[in-house]
């Protein structure tokens, strides 16, 4: 019908030989966009969705953020969270920022002032904190301070910053001088882990429960739904409360934070066991389910190469959902004393002492660390939000 | 009529079976806790001045209360009282437990049914017009609002409440009575008194229902107002609040109701904490008292058995009230 290379041939082969100069139509763009998208891998397609959403990448970068915060705690905080790292002459003490100008003028580089404290007739004879404005102390970087162990076993003792003489707190500090701002980014760590060890005890659960009622199906599937049902009446934070009371009061801290951990994941299973078996019977029954066993396949290789890949991504989703609960059940335990104890910095145990109607009318900075908290949990939530929405292949033609 | 009658009996008798297994656990959970009633007894016993606590002693104790009997044989006896609502005596306050409970469960069940209405009465209007408007602004406070009843736990919501209370107002707005009203036989200035202070707690407890009831509600009318019949309605020249309440909000309803016990649930969770934090001496400040201070197991069990039982319950009825008002959901149970 026409001379030279058809710019619709479906076949784009021959346009783009060695001899033909390379003609991208607009057809042929829409075409490669669609190509793409049909030989795109799941992981691909949920991340091309995710992208899109503002909100979710928003958060999500706000999550690597607070992550990396935690993951990196030791090293990003001036000192050591627990009482050894604590500052005796500024118990109680108010934030102190940074700055780069006073009355005798500025500097480029920022200081604070150096802080003293005296007990004399002046004072009543009380431990009084006084600033003194005159003499500086200026912010260091990368300074050698308490030692500590990265992740748990790189032994260190650099801090990102610090000052030269006395400390720096610039969260403030709480009744035993214990530095606010390192501890919140050890609580964070802590949250992290917490949420991370009952999320997984809770997921193998699931897995189990949820995988025998789904997979047999029938009465078996039955009883399960009954039990699973039962459970999740019961309010899951009384329930911890009645649980978490078994554990003796001279447990060690590490022992305290790993039995926390395992019964936010032993009470967390319900409605992740439901999950597993809504997607494992609707699953089993679809057609290329049928088509797979027509040609052969054994159990396992179905269950592994058709019915795993078909329900991960929905299960990984779930699993980032039901994460902040955790994060949150650990932090009311700790808040009401049945939780993690003192050596260990959470943000429930923190808060412990800040009902005081003392602490409530001096010392508000003992509220900074629940603004990280609400991001922490925001943050999941948003991202799990948005998970749930990228991985749903049908989300765009519902809207 | 007989549909109905049979449809109500199976949701009870299921109802009731719910209720057998939480008692189990429940139960079961008591009896883990380490040490047992007898030895309780006797070692009160010793701080009143007798001796060391010896094994015939404690054997003779547990034979008295009944300790001796096989797991299965006490767990029907506890489940059979507990129906009745006696649940025996706490060995460590040495006190009738449904005496100890009594108003008290019932002033914490009631504040959370309030507390539960009200996130209701905001959530379905709020939600229903957030829904039919295109209004960007409207949609996006309320998401917000809602992602903040999911992150902000209630009971940092009532420590920042505290918190702005004391520094400006300067006044903690605790407990659930003044002083002068706190052990007065009811009376009707008792109960203005009550309304005065238990605001709080019925706002901070309905705040996160209120968030996730918006969500619930605007969510499924989203989905009913782009269906067929709703055009089709607003064809025939239905329009206004008339189309909304009378078309899509009416089907939307099924699915709300059904939500109710789990919110209910999720208000028990918060009870605890919240009451502590208001210094409320209610049923969730008890449980507290019972776990954390002296592991009250019997007076434990019997807070969470009746919280469980009251959601079982309203579960009961939000299934009954269904198959009144949706002819779909009686037929379809009892087929």
């Amino acid at each position: 019908m026409t001379d030279g290379p058809n710019p619709t041939d479906p076949n784009l082969a021959r346009t783009t030989g060695p001899h033909v100069a390379v003609v991208e139509t607009e057809d042929a763009v829409e075409r490669r966009a669609k190509e793409a998208y049909f030989t795109a891998s799941q992981g691909q397609l949920i991340w091309s969705r995710f992208k899109k959403q503002r909100a979710a990448m928003i958060a999500a970068c706000v999550l690597i953020f607070l992550v990396i915060s935690g993951l990196f705690a030791p090293f990003l905080s001036p000192y050591d969270p627990t009482i050894s790292g604590r500052n005796k002459d500024y118990t109680n003490g108010a934030p102190q920022i940074p700055q780069f100008c006073d009355k005798n003028g500025c500097s480029m580089r920022p200081f604070i002032h150096a802080v003293e404290r005296e007990r004399s007739m002046a004072t009543n004879f009380r431990w009084v904190t006084k600033i003194n404005e005159d003499e500086r102390n200026y912010v260091q970087f990368f300074v050698t301070g308490d030692s500590y162990k990265l992740f748990g076993f790189i032994p260190g003792s650099l801090h990102l910053f610090g000052v030269e003489e006395g400390k720096i707190h610039i969260f403030g500090t709480d009744e035993d001088g214990q530095d606010l701002f390192s501890r919140t980014l050890h609580a964070i760590w802590t949250s992290l882990q917490v949420g991370t060890i009952g999320v997984f005890i809770a997921f193998v659960l699931a897995l189990i429960i949820g995988g025998v009622a789904g997979y047999y199906g029938g009465w078996i599937d039955g009883v399960i739904q009954m039990i699973t049902d039962a459970v999740r009446t019961v309010p899951a934070i009384p329930l911890f409360m009645a649980v978490a009371a078994f554990m003796p009061p001279e447990m060690s801290a590490e022992a305290r934070f790993f039995y926390i951990s395992i019964i936010l994941g032993f009470i967390g299973w319900p409605t992740l066991a439901r999950r597993v078996r809504t997607h494992l019977l609707t699953e089993r029954n679809q057609e290329y389910v049928l088509a797979a066993q027509l040609c052969g396949a054994s159990s396992p290789h179905v269950i592994r190469r058709h019915l795993l890949p078909s329900f991960t991504s929905y299960i990984i989703v779930d699993l980032v959902i039901s994460f902040p609960y955790m994060v949150l059940s650990e932090t009311a335990l700790s808040f009401i004393g049945l939780g993690l104890k003192d050596p260990v910095s959470s943000l429930g145990v923190m808060l412990q002492k800040a009902t005081s109607a003392d602490v409530m009318l001096n010392y508000q900075w003992y509220f900074i660390p629940v603004i990280f908290f609400i991001a922490l949990v925001m943050a999941f939530v948003f991202v799990g939000d948005g998970l749930r929405d990228a991985a749903d292949p049908y989300s765009d033609t519902k809207k | 009529m007989l549909n109905f009658a049979r449809f109500v009996a199976t949701r009870g008798i299921m109802a009731i079976i719910t209720l057998m297994i939480v008692s189990l656990v429940v139960f079961s959970l008591m009896e883990l806790v380490p040490g047992d009633c007898a030895e309780r007894y006797l070692a009160f016993k010793n701080t009143q001045g007798s001796s060391v606590a010896i094994q015939a002693e404690l054997e003779a104790e547990r034979t008295r209360l009944g300790l001796d009997r096989p797991f299965l044989e006490r767990w029907g006896k506890w489940i059979v009282n507990a129906f009745q609502g006696e649940f025996g005596d706490s060995c460590i306050l040495r006190v009738n437990i449904a005496n100890l409970l009594g108003d008290k469960f019932w002033l914490s069940l009631a504040i959370c049914l309030a507390s539960l209405s009200l996130a209701y009465a905001i959530a379905i209007p709020v939600g229903i017009i957030a829904a039919a408007s295109n209004n960007a602004w409207l949609n996006n406070s309320l998401r917000i609002v809602s992602y903040l009843g999911l992150a902000m736990p209630n009971f940092l919501l009532a420590l920042m409440i505290m918190l702005f209370a004391t520094v400006w107002f300067g006044e903690t707005l605790t407990g659930l009575f003044s002083d002068e009203y706190r052990d007065a036989p009811w009376s009707w200035g008792k109960f203005v008194d009550l309304l005065s202070h238990a605001w709080l707690p019925i706002f901070i407890l309905g705040w996160s229902a209120t968030a996730f009831a918006l969500q619930t509600v605007r969510a499924l009318m989203s989905d009913e107002i782009g269906k067929l019949y709703v055009t089709a309605a607003a064809a025939r020249g239905v329009h206004g609040r008339k189309l909304l309440w009378g078309y899509p909000a009416r089907h939307a309803l099924g699915p709300i109701i059904n939500s109710l016990g789990f919110d209910l649930n999720r208000i028990f969770n918060e009870l605890p904490i919240v009451a502590l934090i208001l210094v409320m001496t209610d049923a969730g400040a008890l449980l507290i008292e019972a776990l954390a201070r002296s592991n009250d197991q019997q007076l434990a069990g019997a807070i969470i058995f009746l919280l469980t039982a009251s959601i079982v319950s309203l579960n009961f009825i939000t299934d009954v009230m269904l198959a009144v008002i949706d002819p779909r959901v009686r037929k379809s149970i009892v087929r």
